[in-house]
């Protein structure tokens, strides 16, 4: 089971903005588990697949490829803006 | 909401700039310069006039965020001291939204430090904006004025 937070405009486009989700397999990389949230929910897949997205796992920016593992919690990122 | 990291605090109340004022440069004799800066809500935005300002952010991420931005302050100038508050939740136009404080021995240091780490607050650390003008609210962009900001570090 995998933890996933949305924040800013990627939380008009769910439900709810953090749900669970089972992973199809065993090595599912961020970009992976991205494309399987994609054909699920197509308008928020869109949003998350704009260049700017950053992905955080466990409170961390990671590249796409990185692999993800039961319990982690990831995060889809908007371009921020702070201050 | 209270914070154990004298450096970094992400709250919902407001926040007094003479109280910090004093807690930065408090025994810190050789601290000659003091830096401090407010930033507010505004009423206008790209002429839109703002009636709320809603604050998200990533409850962990976002303080490490701040802590390493600070960190890397350090890393660049030879500061004594640094603080920044960051507010979160529904503000209003005149409401203070960020403090940036930093004490140093020389202004230079202190005016740069304290500049680098608004610009990368804006960039880098995981805060969202929604503004309202009273009937429609809508997430605001990245400026690309504040990207230009944040990359003439080259850090």
């Amino acid at each position: 089971m995998i933890k996933v937070l949305l924040f800013g405009r990627f939380c008009d486009l769910h439900d709810k903005e953090s749900f669970e989700v089972t992973l199809t397999n065993d090595s599912t990389s961020a970009d992976e588990l991205r494309q399987q949230l994609s054909a699920e929910f197509p308008d928020l897949g869109r949003a998350l697949n704009e260049t700017q997205t950053l992905i955080a796992v466990n409170q961390e920016i990671v590249a796409i490829n990185h692999l993800l593992k039961a319990g982690d919690e990831v995060a889809f990122l908007p371009p921020v803006t702070g201050g | 909401m209270s914070s154990n990291n004298p450096e970094v605090l992400v709250c919902e109340s407001d926040f007094d700039v003479g109280t910090e004022y004093a807690q930065l440069c408090s025994d810190l004799p050789g601290a000659g310069a003091l830096v401090s800066f407010v930033g507010r809500v505004r009423d206008l935005n790209e002429s839109t006039s703002v009636a709320s300002l809603e604050l998200q952010h990533y409850p962990g991420m976002t303080e490490k965020l701040i802590q390493q931005i600070i960190d890397q302050a350090k890393k660049s100038w030879d500061i004594d001291r640094v603080r920044v508050i960051h507010r979160v939740g529904t503000l209003c136009p005149t409401d203070q939204i960020v403090f940036v404080g930093v004490a140093s021995a020389h202004r230079k240091e202190a005016f740069a430090a304290a500049e680098f780490i608004m610009d990368y607050l804006k960039t880098k650390a995981t805060f969202w904006k929604r503004e309202s003008d009273g009937h429609k609210a809508e997430w605001l962009d990245m400026k690309d004025s504040d990207i230009a900001a944040s990359q003439r570090w080259g850090k």
